[in-house]
């Protein structure tokens, strides 16, 4: 690839879900601009929907939903920590866009007179609509950014974003993951769209790459975005999440739900009001997990044959096409058979939790000319949805930028530092192997930063971390996949890092099991109710601080604020729970 | 587990007797090859893969799994035109 002097308007990293409305949107603002979009694998395949993806679990839909019945369900589910002006953007704008993915031929699950069906799951409102043919959606988007004139560079790794002398972002530096041939992309403007920090813990399997999120999605845009001097914000609020056990994909309550599955106890008893993946939820689940009752189950086994059938036929072939094999190979069945679930790895991401990059409802993050959207931007849980949005927000907001903006001149010190950095592995090919490395440094995230959290148990896993920093100059590559292994393995490194400075200063509990503290268990509205915001300062070092909440613009109510609070269904009495169908 | 049934029962069945021939290590790695079926120069399914692991076998010239690393997707198994592929749950997964 000539891209040592490629010069563009607007340069995407990640052609995931957001990546690639934001190229789309970008390209359309632009019709003579250069928008190029990066993709570390192919982007036909690549990102959390790789495979497809079954619902939209934020919809709202007029008739069904408001924007602002929306927006407090979040402040509400993220115990009151959100900046309501970005969750808002998101609930506006979003409409539009599932228009737009009905347009360009997305299947949504209609009812008979033709109106979307939407379903209950989460504790309030109704925000569910099914895609049960949703495997297809990134061929679409695939080929709508061929159909925009995009310029899409595929296995290319971005590893750091450049940096003018006045702080404004100015390009990229990374490399080809089959030639090793590193480059620099010079820009007007940076939208990373890299999704979440997936490979952070380990799985109870022991499998490297047998995470709930696809393992490409490795934090390089955590720690892109951190040596940018970006802000962060909540990595404490960690992503736990409901799986199937071993196999580590979702259940799925959000698919089963609505057809009438639920999670059991061993007793065969409901313990939780709702099935939608909130701290509190998690917590009620790991304490039943842990319990004399445990473990935990997805109970279909009452439905008819029909409904399992219907479950199958999305569950099957959408996301995770692979969990029927999985089954059929224990020999389980869902008419006979209970499906044993289990919490995953702890991992960082907003699409599901809140913790990721600082951005604001333009999708602009604290370093001018630098955005991020998807699962890596702070929109607490904006899931899919929200990273088709925001992209196509960024994306807005970058073409208005680079309209005004000029080129920013490389700094060839930058460059250079970063490509001794990358290369490095390659020098030492009887180094330490980077899956060694990645093993021990998920290892030491499942021993020390593991919810319930302690500062003692933090602080030591910080040291560990420290050292691991050290040993990074130990990690040996043979071939350019490895050298991009061993970059993953420093980007895991700093989310780790952060994930433990992060969850030490905040000294409360808070978002359920997301941030469950022994030693401070509960929560302290007086002096946290904050964000906890992290960023690299001048000197090098990780500096963390609060951030006050920004005045509601949609007016909670004390009991508001704690209707995701006591979701537990006590002693298993389950004559009280609300159907999660509607 | 009707509605995938007869396919699904073929590969269960498949992957139980399938080896991993084409392996440069012996290893049991999820992502299995049918060479017979695999067509030469088409490189479809190392497009595919998010992870990279796929790849072309310079003895062989077809596709194999080079780097342990599936995240048992099936988008290399989906996307192959042959039918050449059939991708086990990994070992420790399964």
């Amino acid at each position: 690839m000539d891209d040592t002097n490629t010069e563009a308007d607007v340069i995407i990293v990640g052609g995931g879900s957001a990546g690639a409305t934001a190229a789309i949107r970008a390209q359309e603002r632009l019709p003579r601009g250069r928008v190029v979009l990066l993709e570390k694998a192919h982007v036909k395949r690549s990102g959390a929907i790789a495979i497809g993806m079954d619902g939209l679990n934020n919809a709202i839909i007029p008739g069904h939903a408001t924007p602002e019945q929306y927006v407090k369900e979040i402040t509400m589910a993220n115990d009151g920590i959100v900046n309501q002006r970005a969750v808002m953007a998101y609930a506006v704008a979003s409409y539009a866009m599932i228009e737009q993915l009905d347009r360009w031929g997305v299947k949504f699950q209609k009812t008979e007179s033709g109106d979307f069906d939407v379903k209950k799951v989460h504790h309030q409102g109704r925000y569910v609509l099914p895609m049960p043919e949703g495997y297809d959606l990134k061929k679409i988007l695939t080929r709508l950014i061929k159909r925009a004139g995009v310029r899409v560079t595929n296995r290319f790794a971005a590893t750091r974003v450049l940096l003018d002398d006045r702080g404004r972002a100015g390009g990229v530096v990374g490399f080809d993951v089959r030639t090793g041939e590193v480059a620099v992309l010079r820009s007007k403007t940076v939208i990373l769209c890299c999704g979440a920090s997936g490979r952070l813990g380990l799985p109870a399997s022991g499998y490297l790459y047998g995470t709930y999120e696809n393992p490409s999605n490795a934090g390089d845009g955590y720690a892109m975005a951190y040596h940018a001097g970006a802000e962060l914000t909540g990595i404490e609020c960690f992503q736990i999440n409901p799986l199937i056990k071993d196999y580590n994909g979702p259940a799925c309550a959000y698919v089963t739900g609505p057809l009438g599955g639920h999670t059991v106890n061993a007793r065969g008893d409901r313990f939780i009001q709702s099935d939608y993946w909130s701290g509190q939820m998690m917590l009620e689940f790991y304490r039943e997990l842990h319990s004399s009752n445990g473990p935990v189950y997805l109970k279909l086994t009452h439905l008819a044959p029909e409904t399992l059938e219907e479950i199958e036929r999305v569950l099957h072939r959408t996301e995770r096409p692979s969990r029927g094999r999985f089954h059929l190979g224990r020999g389980h069945q869902y008419a006979t058979d209970r499906v044993e679930m289990h919490i995953s790895e702890i991992g960082l991401c907003s699409g599901h939790s809140a913790s990721g990059v600082w951005v604001n409802e333009h999708g602009e993050t604290t370093v001018p000319g630098l955005y991020a959207a998807g699962d890596m931007a702070c929109v607490p849980h904006n899931y899919l949805l929200g990273a088709l949005t925001y992209g196509q927000i960024c994306a807005d907001s970058a073409a208005l930028y680079a309209v005004q903006a000029d080129l920013p001149p490389v700094d060839g010190d930058q460059v250079e530092m970063e490509r001794k950095r990358v290369v490095a592995p390659l020098s030492r090919p009887n180094g330490v192997p980077h899956h060694q490395y990645e093993y021990k440094v998920r290892r030491l995230v499942n021993d020390y930063l593991q919810p319930p959290k302690t500062a003692n148990r933090m602080a030591q896993g910080l040291e560990y971390f420290a050292r691991l920093r050290d040993e990074l100059d130990e990690v040996g590559a043979t071939d350019p996949h490895e050298m991009m292994r061993a970059v993953e393995c420093s980007f895991i490194r700093d989310c780790a890092e952060m994930a433990a400075r992060a969850s030490l200063f905040r000294t409360e509990s808070r978002w359920g099991l997301y941030h469950h503290r022994l030693d401070y268990p509960e929560m302290n509205d007086a002096e946290w109710f904050v964000h906890v915001n992290l960023r690299k300062a001048p000197n090098g070092e990780m500096q963390l601080f609060k951030r006050p909440v920004d005045p509601y613009i949609v007016p909670m109510s004390r009991d508001e604020l704690s209707g995701y609070r006591g979701l537990s269904v006590s002693d298993g009495d389950s004559t009280h729970v609300a159907p999660a169908a509607p | 587990m009707s509605a995938l049934g007869d396919r699904e029962t073929v590969k269960v069945a498949q992957s139980a007797r399938v080896g991993n021939a084409q392996a440069l290590r012996v290893l049991d790695v999820p992502v299995v090859v049918d060479v017979t079926k695999c067509i030469t120069g088409c490189r479809i399914c190392i497009d595919s893969c998010p992870v990279d692991c796929l790849a072309v076998n310079p003895d062989t010239q077809k596709a194999h799994m080079r780097h342990d690393e599936c995240w048992y997707c099936l988008a290399c198994e989906i996307d192959c035109p042959k039918d050449a592929i059939t991708v086990k749950i990994p070992f420790l997964v399964r």
